[in-house]
């Protein structure tokens, strides 16, 4: 199969949306986004005007329609975003919009999913508790079926966007909610676990914020269900697929999230070299000094076999849709991919960091955002070292670990 | 109502590439990619606003090489409906006078297409020439009125349009009659980013190629034969700053210092 690596005028055409957007409207306001920890509402809103809430969402619901690889393509411009709550929102949204579209029933979509394209309505995911982040089988949140209800109860910790879902009106015409993880079944292990959506506005859920270090501008915390009722329609998938519809779908997220990593922490790097151009030291500007100019060099080609690693991931996945890739190479290209990015990404962000000196140390300065921010991806949608765990399981072979490890 | 608006539209080369020129000196825009001019974008935006609200339909003008369809598809995502491309190397080095003849040709067989066109609107001037000739002249070519600088389009009938216009110092307020050439100012209108599915849709929008023959075009009026003025040099001005520190005590004494180096530079200021 031929190799091209070039993308078509519609994809750059696309991007330009997404650039212009971010040069626009981010860029000039990033700073007051993470000092204040909020997104103004009609930056939210301008992105819901330019679609790019529906980019995963079928034709037939409102949406673009867009395969996976485009969508990555336009992350790779709304990472540009020294703030990273822009990439945040779209990415939950292209996710779990998706999943919902995939696994939900008729009813479900018809409710969400034109709304959910028109950027009127936000949908996250939460998996995470206080007690089980990687170990997903360790969740303790419940779902009850009660005639054609299911109860929740359940604790969620470290979730993103719970204030923006929660209050509705503000930032989306109604507000949002959650493709929550719960057991529908604990004696079936992790196939008794389901997926539920939850939309935070209901009056029985409370939320509660944390401050993160970095990834400002966008909610994270948590939201409790004390018997919250949901119809059971809001159940995507089948009872018990839960767990197989959220690795799936962690798949395409951490694909575009690789791209998102690769992409900053490349304008990071600019951003870097060009204050090294400036800053004389000794006589010269820095960006003069081999040490410098060694460390600029690895990383770039760090950088850009992320990226590349990044495009097969997208590209995989593409593939997948088609029918003509396995799910488990794109389960290993996927977390290689993220990964790979986050490795080169982190030892690149301190080192440009490091260029700067004491310029380099504060809120207001993208390198060290993007420092604290990149950080977050060690643990965010699949830790770095399940990402090892993956690659090494589908390299060593499942038929062989089995063998050895009955219990996989 | 629904109007017709014809909106002309200029490919230039991307300012934030350097520009290349041919042996002739004339810009080399065959090899160069081609944007839409940055200043045509707020009269593509009046335009879309009027047709938002009083319906119609609005037609593009760009005459340009064929590889200029990257720059029409952008003002096409902003919300023209159908685009003209005139294209004709026999075009190549036309000067502003001989350009705005050619485009002025092919506005009047838009014309005969359409059965009528109310208003012809483009930017007040273009990022790489900045001659700002292109809009005026087209009117007096089509022996139609001119309105030039304009911050907003306050009223709008079917007969006239009122304007408000930048003038040095201030603003005047204008009523034209219709049909009338309408050079657009980016103070008021703020061109839109077209929407990721305005951007798809723009690619199933048609646009028609026409030659010089197409328009009867007489090949003696354009091209660098139909040219009256002709670019001799064009180069890229290079900033410096002198760098030079007057100091004197005496403030007053500093400021005569300052007028006598301006002096000798050539630039002398009236002062009262």
């Amino acid at each position: 199969m031929p190799i091209d690596f070039a993308i078509t005028k519609e994809q750059e055409e696309l991007k330009a949306v997404a650039r212009e957007f971010v040069e626009k409207h981010v860029m000039p306001r990033w700073k007051d986004i993470v000092e204040k920890d909020v997104i103004p509402p009609e930056i939210v809103r301008e992105m819901a005007r330019l679609g790019l809430f529906g980019v995963s969402i079928p034709d037939k619901y409102g949406g673009l329609g867009l395969d996976f690889l485009t969508i990555g393509l336009i992350m790779e411009e709304l990472a540009r975003d020294p703030s990273g709550a822009i990439p945040s929102l779209f990415l939950l949204q292209s996710v779990n919009a998706y999943i919902i579209a995939k696994h939900g029933s008729e009813e479900l979509k018809q409710e969400l999913l034109p709304k959910a394209a028109k950027g009127d309505l936000w949908v996250g995911v939460g998996e995470t508790e206080p007690g089980a982040g990687s170990d997903v089988k360790a969740i303790a949140s419940t779902a009850r079926k009660e005639g054609n209800e299911y109860v929740l109860n359940g604790e969620k910790l470290f979730i993103t966007g719970v204030r923006e879902a929660k209050e509705k009106g503000v930032w989306f015409k109604e507000g949002g909610g959650h493709v929550t993880v719960v057991y529908t079944d604990k004696t079936k292990g992790h196939r008794g676990i389901s997926l539920i959506f939850v939309p935070l506005t209901d009056p029985r859920i409370t939320i509660r914020l944390e401050k993160p270090i970095g990834v400002r501008g966008v909610s994270w915390g948590g939201f409790t269900m004390n018997d919250v009722r949901v119809p059971e329609y809001y159940r995507v998938g089948a009872e018990g697929e839960g767990f197989i519809i959220l690795m799936t779908d962690f798949d395409k997220a951490r694909a575009i999230i690789a791209l998102q990593i690769a992409a900053a922490t490349k304008y990071a790097l600019e951003v870097a070299l060009d204050y090294a151009k400036q800053r004389r030291a000794f006589g010269f500007p820095i960006a003069f000094f081999q040490g410098i100019q060694f460390q600029l060099a690895d990383h770039w080609m760090d950088l850009e076999a992320a990226h590349s690693l990044a495009l097969k991931a997208l590209w995989a996945i593409k593939l997948e849709e088609e029918g003509k890739m396995g799910r488990f190479e794109v389960t290993k290209l996927a977390a290689a991919a993220k990964g790979f990015a986050l490795r080169v990404a982190k030892a690149a962000l301190d080192d440009a960091t490091r260029w700067m000196g004491a310029y380099g140390y504060t809120t207001e300065n993208p390198v060290a955002y993007a420092w604290a921010s990149i950080k977050s991806f060690d643990w965010a949608e699949g830790s770095l070292d399940i990402m090892r765990v993956i690659v090494a399981r589908e390299v060593i072979g499942r038929e062989w670990l089995k063998k050895v490890m009955p219990f996989l | 109502m629904g109007f017709n608006i014809v909106v002309l539209m200029k490919p230039v080369p991307d300012p934030k590439e350097p520009p290349k020129f041919k042996p002739d000196g004339t810009l080399d825009r065959v090899s160069m990619k081609l944007v839409m001019n940055p200043y045509d974008k707020p009269a593509v935006e009046a335009a879309v606003q009027l047709k938002e609200t009083y319906g119609g339909n609005i037609v593009g003008i760009s005459m340009a090489p064929p590889h200029a369809v990257d720059a029409i598809r952008e003002a096409l995502a902003m919300g023209v409906d159908e685009f003209v491309l005139l294209t004709d190397r026999r075009l190549a080095g036309s000067d502003t006078l001989a350009t705005s003849y050619a485009i002025a040709m092919a506005i009047k067989k838009l014309w005969n297409k359409l059965g009528k066109i109310d208003m012809i609107m483009c930017g007040i001037e273009s990022s790489d020439s900045n001659t700002a000739h292109i809009g005026p002249e087209t009117a007096e070519w089509l022996g139609l009125p001119s309105v030039s600088y304009i911050d907003k389009i306050l009223e709008v009938t079917n007969e006239y349009v009122k304007v408000k216009r930048i003038i040095e110092g201030g603003y005047m307020t204008l009523k034209v009659k219709l049909p009338a050439v309408l050079t657009i100012a980016g103070t008021t209108y703020t061109p839109r980013i077209p929407t990721l599915r305005d951007v798809i849709k723009a690619r199933s929008k048609p646009i028609t190629t026409w030659s010089l023959d197409d328009v009867n075009g007489d090949p003696s009026k354009v091209g660098l034969q139909g040219s009256p003025t002709k670019l001799l040099r064009m180069w890229q001005a290079e900033m410096k700053r002198k760098g030079k520190i007057i100091t004197d005590p005496d403030p007053d004494k500093a400021v005569d210092k300052l007028l006598e180096e301006l002096k000798k530079d050539g630039i002398s200021l009236f002062v009262r």
